[in-house]
């Protein structure tokens, strides 16, 4: 992957990724969260990826990228930590499958360009059918969150771990709030992000001389703007607190349990490789303590994983369980961070985890979607960018020492449970 | 040959191997990749639950094939999982209503990869001991489905439309049918279904044929392997619906529709009828069609909308589910508009634009290794290959599409359920700081 800088503020990303069948384009805007504009957020990436001036009709667009042998086009709205990433991205076959023999990679480049830089507005507001129609669908997908019982309970966990912490904005924006957005609300929010994102463009799997127009025409597009872009957002942390435990109750057959831990204080990017082993000996992997003692070895859970999020120094357990053996799992889930914060690890255990999280990182450059993730990742992070081959010899140097140091700083904060009335421990 | 054809044969070419112990063997070398994936498919899922084995006619309790996916990782020495965390590979196993699959990717020490796989598929192990242990993270996952709309709405249609067919039950099974799995059972399944012939073997990227077939030697692969002919049983299964119409409540914030239609089944291998029935629903509720458009922008349903068909030996369904809060007023418009379809014929633009996208997903799958194997196992399975799946989409014409419209989707096989809330999704909370 090479980079280089186009203006302030903005940078190109870009690999022939040859053996690969498809290529990609995306471009990544990351600002600053905003309470006050965060529905518009989240209403923002359904509008633009209905439609875009040069195709302003949903059902033409669809059949354009159906034209174009199904190529995905996303508009993608993500929190990272304080800030937000809304990707717009095109992705297709490459030119040399084309069936007619047509110029894939010249039309996917219009696409982007459009949807991210020409979207259907006029006199400062966003078209107001497109609008009312997906706030119909923004509102149902906010209304029918508790379907999904496990992102609802992970939801939940969060907003009572976040509270009003610039970290707790909503990503998934605000139910309250939908009803009254107009046009020139969502117009006033896409205009803030084009003049202060920080915008990377990657363009992955095309040819030097059509990574070169894609240059081009970005650049003409950008020339357009006036810009005024704000620097990264540093990483945050939630400050320690005795631990909370909410119970929600409904009629259900598995109940959820999730855990939030802090590490009081913004994380440091140096330990990033610690935290990849930590996480993967804790219950990141099947190798971990959760997964063979939580799960294999007690039968307290049929899913019980622990991940981490850099931006926001936070640490998240979630578990599916039965009603009747909530605690028991808590106590669990806290007993295995324990023993390994003060308990004996295993040479064995470690390096199978190190094992694992290296041959996961050898692999990245195999396919469009985990070249962007972990790029974009990289990238959005802020600092100098790491290598799959870099973070793999990182991962190399780590001990147990320092898997343990980092353990030893998570403190739980938050205890959410969803369960039947007869499951409630409280 | 076109150029845009011979690049996509370029990259669909395997070697193609039948060993004989009777193992299919596929691999697909993918220059300038990192990893492999390998993939043993076993033609052995949740509908075989009645078969003979040589003399012995057997019927099993629901849930078996996956109960056995779980017990095949584990060995006198310990689990599989573990070997592989030796190996560094990333490995992991799914049931399906007629197959079940194991797998791994590995960057490193892919050798030692093939040997775990295949001695974990050919040589079973089990004691009434780690078989009972194994029941309780089951009944946990049996619980997990039980909780999600989507998949309680597909099993509440087979159940409507199906009086007989093994399709009735739940993959996994119910927390009192796995309660009578023993181990005699899961060997008598490992003989009827796990012998060589019964399985492929398929890999992609950075691997070779000498390495795959070597690891088959290793394994005792390539000599030729007795194993008691299974054969499976089917009661017939009558064109006639259990029941029209089901309604159930759930823990959920807004009502959640199916419609399902019975369709004769189709002979195996016949993956022609199945794309054009695929591409048929592409037309009436995909993306494009105006029943789409009309059903979002109204706001009738969410973009989850839309239809499936559903195949396995001796059973053929299509099935529409979608969440709404007017499921009535949607099931009224998508009846209309399959008549205004099944009387005007498909809309030619949509039927070539939908055939558009099937192609772009066949070059897709043949991108990354892992899809790459699993196409490869798909195929073999159902005897088929890239090339044969590219030449019968080509082939299939809006004319096609019409005269299969006059057939399925009739009023008089169709089924419906509906999942109601509850109540109980407004959720009482407490806390305790």
């Amino acid at each position: 992957m090479e980079r280089k800088q186009l203006a302030p503020g903005v940078h190109l990303s870009y690999d022939p990724a040859q053996k690969l069948n498809r290529c990609r384009i995306s471009i990544h805007f990351t600002f600053p969260a905003r309470r006050e504009t965060a529905t518009a957020h989240a209403l923002l990436p359904l509008v633009m990826e209905r439609g875009y001036a040069g195709c302003p009709d949903m059902t033409g667009l669809t059949k354009k990228l159906a034209r174009l042998y199904g190529a995905d086009l996303a508009v993608d709205g993500r929190p990272m930590g304080a800030s937000r990433n809304l990707c717009v991205s095109v992705t297709g076959i490459k030119d040399r499958f084309a069936l007619a023999g047509e110029s894939l990679s010249q039309a996917y480049t219009e696409l982007v360009l459009g949807v991210a830089f020409h979207p259907c507005m006029a006199d400062g507001a966003f078209d107001a059918e497109a609008v009312a129609i997906e706030k119909q669908m923004l509102r149902q997908s906010l209304e029918d969150e508790l379907n999904d019982k496990r992102l609802y309970c992970m939801r939940q966990t969060a907003r009572e771990f976040y509270g009003d912490s610039p970290m707790g904005i909503r990503q998934e924006g605000y139910l309250e709030e939908v009803d009254g957005l107009t046009g020139q609300d969502l117009a006033a929010a896409y205009e803030e992000m084009l003049s202060t994102a920080s915008i990377e463009l990657m363009v992955l799997g095309c040819t030097p001389a059509e990574t070169q127009r894609v240059e081009a025409a970005f650049m003409e597009e950008l020339g357009k703007i006036r810009r005024r872009p704000v620097g990264p957002m540093a990483f945050l942390a939630m400050p320690r607190q005795i631990p909370v435990h909410k119970v929600e109750t409904f009629d259900m057959v598995q109940a959820k349990l999730c855990l939030a831990f802090t590490l009081g204080k913004p994380m440091d990017l140096a330990e990033l490789a610690a935290f990849r082993l930590a996480m993967a000996l804790y219950g990141g992997s099947v190798t971990s303590r959760l997964f063979l003692n939580v799960r294999e070895r007690d039968h307290l859970c049929y899913y019980c994983a622990s991940s981490f999020q850099s931006f926001t120094g936070s640490m998240v357990v979630s578990s599916g369980i039965e009603p009747g053996d909530a605690a028991r799992a808590e106590n669990a889930i806290l007993n295995e961070l324990a023993d390994l914060c003060t308990g004996p690890i295993t040479s064995q255990e470690l390096e199978d985890c190190r094992r694992g999280l290296m041959d996961g990182l050898a692999g990245i450059e195999d396919s469009l979607g985990s070249i962007e993730s972990w790029y974009a990742m990289e990238m959005i992070r802020g600092g100098a960018i790491t290598t799959p081959q870099q973070a793999r010899a990182d991962l190399a140097a780590v001990t147990v020492d320092q898997v343990r140091s980092v353990l030893r700083r998570f403190s739980l904060s938050v205890s959410y449970l969803l369960t039947t009335k007869e499951g409630a421990y409280v | 040959m076109s150029d845009h054809l011979r690049a996509i044969l370029d990259c669909a070419g395997n070697e193609r191997y039948v060993l004989p112990s009777g193992l299919t063997v596929l691999v697909r070398p993918m220059p300038g990749y990192s990893a492999a994936h390998a993939i043993v498919a076993a033609r052995f899922g949740s509908i075989d639950l009645h078969f003979r084995l040589g003399e012995e006619e057997l019927t099993l309790p629901a849930g078996v094939a996956h109960y056995l996916e779980h017990k095949m990782f584990e060995d006198q020495e310990g689990d599989a999982f573990a070997k592989f965390a030796r190996t560094g590979a990333n490995a992991n196993a799914f049931t399906s209503f007629d197959r079940t699959c194991y797998y791994f990717t590995a960057t490193n020490a892919v050798e030692e990869s093939l040997d775990v796989l295949l001695e974990m598929v050919t040589h079973p192990y089990f004691t009434e001991e780690t078989v009972a242990k194994e029941q309780g993270i089951i009944a946990q996952e049996i619980k997990m489905y039980q909780d999600s709309p989507d998949w309680r709405l597909i099993t509440e249609l087979c159940q409507c439309l199906y009086h007989t067919h093994p399709i009735r039950s739940d993959i996994a099974g119910t927390c009192e049918s796995i309660a009578k799995i023993t181990p005699e059972m899961l060997y008598d399944c490992c003989k009827a279904f796990y012998a060589p012939s019964n399985l492929v073997l398929a890999a992609a990227g950075n691997i070779t044929a000498r390495q795959v077939l070597d690891a088959c030697a290793r394994a005792g692969l390539d000599k030729p392997v007795t194993s008691p002919a299974a054969r499976r049983l089917w009661v017939e299964e009558p064109m006639t619906l259990v029941q029209t119409w089901k309604t159930l409540p759930m823990a959920v914030s807004k009502p959640c529709f199916g419609i399902g239609y019975k369709e004769e089944p189709l002979a195996p291998g016949d993956g022609r009828t199945e794309m054009l029935y695929e591409l048929v629903l592409c037309c009436i509720s995909g993306g494009m069609s105006p029943l789409y458009r009309r059903l979002y922008d109204e706001g009738l349903v969410n973009p989850g909308f839309g239809g499936e068909v559903l195949r396995v030996d001796g059973c053929c369904c299509i099935l529409f589910t979608g969440e709404s809060d007017t499921p009535d007023q949607v099931e009224q418009l998508l009846l209309d508009e399959i008549e205004r379809v099944r009387a005007q014929g498909v809309d030619r633009e949509v039927f070539t634009l939908c055939k558009n996208e099937k192609y772009g997903q066949l070059v897709e799958n043949l991108e990354n290794v892992e899809d790459a194997a699993s196409q490869m196992a798909d195929f073999a399975l159902m005897g088929q290959t890239v090339a044969q799946q590219i030449e019968m989409l080509a082939g299939l014409t809006a004319e096609d599409a019409d005269v299969a419209l006059q057939k399925i989707l009739q009023p008089g096989r169709m089924a419906r359920v509906r999942i109601l809330p509850d109540g109980s999704a407004a959720g009482d909370s407490a806390d305790n700081d």
